[in-house]
């Protein structure tokens, strides 16, 4: 069985009196299960190059909906160098495709996702690479 | 300034090569790279099933940076926490996962609400940001 495990450290010297570091690593499984998951996309580097949604071209499909069994996970990062050079991520799937995430140049983020949406991302600046992956149970 | 850094690193041995993946970030205000996000609210609570919940009290300050960490802390792999923004669904947690996700906050609509499913669920999560609106008595 493989085994996918993602860690995270969350650490600071000087936002508190005193010093912060938080971290923990989780094994991915198979929904209510203890069985490692077995598929990926493989890790994406893409250009977005459309500065809205709802426009024809030029967004990234992080996520088809449901191309995954509950729960994929998503990684995802904006690899932007210049602040203010932000990723949207919105659910093309529910009307009026409402925002999700939104990460300025270097951010990054870890979701597990509920599966049955679409995600789509834009970029204030065109163009902006993201690095995406998505980690689950394809079906 | 304060200086909060944030590190995932993915590994695997699903495909013929092992993988890992690492990213780090420093928490930055919005638009700079010059000043990081210097106030935090951190929180480690017992969820009963039932009632959906506000995880965060405050309201960030609209077109501001905010991080959110979630992780469930339940030993039950068929516990679960579901998670919606401004009322839609964004992430599910079950017992052991975690997520990191940079949003905007901005309004009472577009807080963070979390329901537990299966039993009572242990949270922990940590918001870093650069602003809240504090609720008045």
């Amino acid at each position: 069985m493989p085994t996918t495990t993602a860690t995270v450290i969350l650490s600071s010297a000087d936002l508190l009196s005193d010093e912060l570091s938080l971290s923990t690593t989780m094994t991915l499984t198979k929904t209510t299960t203890s069985t490692g998951i077995e598929d990926t996309t493989g890790l994406n580097r893409k250009k977005i190059t459309s500065t809205a949604k709802g426009t024809a071209s030029g967004q990234v499909t992080l996520y088809t909906a449901d191309d995954f069994a509950a729960i994929p996970y998503l990684y995802i990062k904006n690899l932007a160098t210049t602040a203010g050079h932000r990723i949207h991520v919105y659910d093309d799937t529910t009307s009026g495709d409402p925002l999700q995430f939104q990460l300025d140049a270097g951010d990054w983020g870890f979701i597990p996702m509920h599966g049955d949406k679409t995600y789509k991302a834009y970029a204030t600046n065109d163009p902006t690479s993201i690095e995406f992956m998505v980690m689950g149970q394809d079906q | 300034m304060a200086t909060t850094t944030a590190a995932v690193t993915l590994t695997s041995d699903l495909m013929s090569t092992n993988m890992s993946v690492s990213a780090t970030t420093t928490c930055m205000k919005a638009g700079t790279t010059a000043d990081g996000l210097d106030q935090m609210e951190y929180g480690y609570v017992d969820l009963p099933t039932g009632d959906e919940y506000d995880l965060i009290a405050t309201t960030p300050t609209a077109s501001k940076a905010s991080k959110l960490y979630i992780k469930n802390h339940s030993t039950d792999e068929t516990y679960f926490i579901a998670i919606t923004q401004n009322s839609q669904a964004i992430g599910k947690l079950y017992g052991g996962d975690w997520m990191f996700i940079p949003a905007d906050f901005h309004d009472a609509a577009g807080d963070i609400a979390i329901t537990a499913n299966g039993g009572i669920n242990k949270i922990c999560y940590a918001l870093f940001h650069e602003g809240t609106a504090l609720v008045t008595t």
